[in-house]
């Protein structure tokens, strides 16, 4: 059994006009200690998915349909008291902005303590403790120091270290991370990738690491989903999507980078941008930008076809597939 | 050689700290104290800018390269230095002497959000730098432009009367590049153009800033502090570390042999599609306050090379057999 299983999960705005549909019937695992990239861009719904999976999606945000099972249980139908014991706990989340995680008028200290009070019943030293040891972790220099200072005090990457030392807290088995490193410079970047990394496969934990830097998702991931319009269109080992993407929108996503085009030259471009929620096209969300689409890719949405041991939703992926099959029947 | 069309000559930049007379009074020890502090945001940069190319600034935050961009542009006076535009001196003329160079120079801001003005429509937005700078066109020539530049940047033109908000991110990087486009500019600085897009957009914008580069015959000076976009657009790359430029190389020599400490170590810490793991070079400790600025070299107390000259002595950029300029005393001293 996987250690967090999505199935079929439904999210939605209410607005007036009717529901927006942010997440249409998204499904994906997460094992023990894996690493998994969600990769997609602004509006994809990467960030929704994060969110609902502790429940944190806020009114008129509700979650329509499906189910959140972690160990078996489902947090979709859990109430707030539960929820709470796992939240933070079990399953920490680090976001984007670690200025805006952290409480300003409160010591590194006291909301380190704070957040190990309010799930273990154990001494405000032995909680000392243990933050001194996750502020050792992510090797923040001098830890005794830094319990006594305010986030104003620290640089923005000693901050996400911070942030980093509080996810780890009680040793969750399972860190979300929104874009944790993309208001940070590239060195920075590298070292907080860095460390995230090591902790994962030192302490066993699953990463659920949400961007939209390709790069960096080929460098921590062992999975990966790419989301676009609020549905999950190809999933599977990262190293074989990267090096071998089904999907158009995958890419054309990979192959729009500048590391991919020859110096000096045009780069290859996805025509159009994104749908809004408000108008989502027919069918297979990304047709209309799509050079493969055909009449079918605008009536229905397509299911699941797998091909190696990525799944893709795409007709022409599909079709392909069923050519090769009646070829290689053919050949025998 | 030519003669180049931008040239910055030890150009300076410091923001006071420390606020009015008043506030820098302090009482200590039984004395007055008069106490300043400023940020040194740029410390001596020289830099030629040659017609046609396309020079990109990189560094991290903090490293001076938006305040080059905005001192080039007249936009914040320089502490120091000078400023030459096609061999006029441009940073000391006043309003109505710097007029044609402000046409002739234009500017492209990161934030697209920020940039347009929300009550005005797009085809206002367009047709004022038009109206300010070629006051002798009439209504129908001024629209006609405006119409051109539009179809130019991938922009309807029934499009005109709408306003900024009604666009995205994507689309109103390109409106703002058609308002620089639009009085037929010889030089761009573009400050962070595309780092508010996403992916697929970016190819989109970048895409579009070379084809404008091709048919106008453009020069760029492009701010950026994405080295995977630099590798693409960059005829040659000025890397700046604490308002110093601490190597200046034709692009693809720059990422082939990176040359400077630095430079080595900002290239390994781009995350590349190929990699499995992090592999960048680990530096020690964080980027010094600009308001204290290290002696010697600024990147001293980060550098695994430096020594007690590199502690004392400010290196200058120094030409190395490959053509690349780089300040560092370990490269002149053949340590590295």
């Amino acid at each position: 059994m996987p250690l967090l299983e999505v199935k079929d999960l439904d999210v939605r705005f209410a607005v007036r006009g009717g529901d927006l549909k942010a997440l249409r019937g998204i499904s994906f695992s997460l094992d023990k200690g894996e690493r998994l990239g969600l990769v997609g861009e602004s509006g994809a719904g990467k960030s929704v998915a994060a969110f609902s999976i502790l429940n944190l999606i806020a009114r008129p945000g509700y979650i329509a349909g499906g189910q959140i099972l972690f160990e078996g249980k489902d947090l979709a139908a859990m109430g707030e008291r539960e929820l709470r014991k796992i939240r933070g706990n079990r399953i920490a989340m680090i976001f984007q902005d670690p200025m805006m995680t952290l409480n300003p008028v409160l010591t590194i200290g006291t909301q380190m303590i704070e957040a190990i009070l309010a799930h273990r019943k154990i001494s405000k030293k032995a909680a000392r403790d243990i933050a001194l040891d996750r502020l050792r972790k992510v090797q923040i220099p001098s830890p005794e120091k830094r319990l006594e200072q305010y986030p104003h005090e620290l640089s923005g990457g000693m901050r996400q270290r911070v942030i980093i030392a509080i996810a780890l807290l009680l040793d969750p088995e399972i860190i979300i991370a929104d874009e944790p490193t993309t208001a940070l410079d590239v060195t920075i970047q590298a070292e907080i990738m860095a460390l995230l990394l090591d902790l994962c496969e030192q302490e066993n934990v699953a990463l659920m690491l949400i961007t939209h830097d390709l790069g960096v998702v080929s460098q921590v991931t062992q999975r990966m989903l790419v989301m676009y319009s609020g549905r999950i269109i190809e999933q599977g080992p990262t190293r074989e999507i990267i090096n071998d993407a089904q999907h158009p929108y995958t890419q054309g996503l990979i192959n729009a980078l500048p590391q991919m085009g020859e110096p000096g030259q045009r780069l290859f471009q996805i025509p159009g941008s994104m749908p809004s929620l408000k108008n989502v096209p027919s069918g297979c969300p990304f047709h209309p930008r799509c050079k493969f689409a055909t009449e079918q890719c605008k009536q229905a949405m397509p299911g699941y076809v797998r091909s190696g041991n990525v799944d893709v939703a795409c007709y022409e992926v599909s079709n392909l597939i069923e050519q090769e099959k009646r070829m290689q029947e053919a050949e025998s | 050689m030519t003669s180049p069309l931008v040239s910055i000559r030890g150009l300076e930049k410091r923001f006071d700290l420390s606020g009015s007379l008043l506030e820098q009074i302090t009482f200590e020890g039984g004395r007055f104290r008069r106490r300043q502090e400023a940020v040194h945001a740029i410390n001596g940069v020289d830099l030629d800018v040659h017609k046609g190319e396309a020079l990109c600034v990189v560094g991290e935050s903090g490293c001076g390269k938006s305040t080059v961009a905005r001192t080039v542009m007249g936009l914040i006076s320089p502490s120091a230095g000078e400023i030459h535009y096609d061999g006029q001196r441009i940073d000391n003329l006043d309003g109505k002497a710097a007029l044609p160079y402000r046409r002739k120079m234009q500017m492209i801001f990161q934030n697209p959000y920020a940039s347009l003005n929300p009550r005005m429509t797009i085809q206002q937005t367009l047709e004022e730098p038009i109206r300010f700078h070629q006051p002798d066109l009439s209504p129908s020539q001024i629209r006609d432009k405006v119409h051109e530049v539009m179809h130019s940047v991938g922009i309807d033109p029934d499009w005109g009367s709408r306003f900024g908000h009604e666009f995205s991110g994507g689309q109103r990087q390109r409106i703002a590049i058609a308002r620089a486009l639009v009085v037929d500019p010889e030089f761009i600085v573009a400050d962070e153009p595309i780092s508010a897009l996403d992916v697929s957009i970016q190819a989109q914008v970048l895409n579009l800033l070379m084809d404008a580069q091709e048919s106008r015959g453009l020069t760029y000076l492009f701010i950026t502090h994405d080295l995977a976009v630099v590798e693409h657009f960059g005829t040659r790359v000025a890397v700046m570390y604490l308002g110093r430029v601490c190597e200046l190389a034709d692009t693809k020599a720059l990422f082939d042999s990176p040359r400077h400490p630095y430079t080595q170590a900002l290239l390994s810490a781009i995350p590349r599609l190929e990699d499995d793991r992090p592999n960048h070079i680990r530096l020690q400790g964080e980027v010094p306050t600009p308001v204290n600025l290290p002696s010697g070299c600024v990147f001293h107390g980060r550098c695994p090379y430096a020594n007690d000259r590199c502690r004392q002595e400010v290196p200058r950029l120094i030409a190395t057999d490959g053509g690349t300029q780089v300040a560092c005393h370990a490269v002149e001293e053949g340590r590295l």
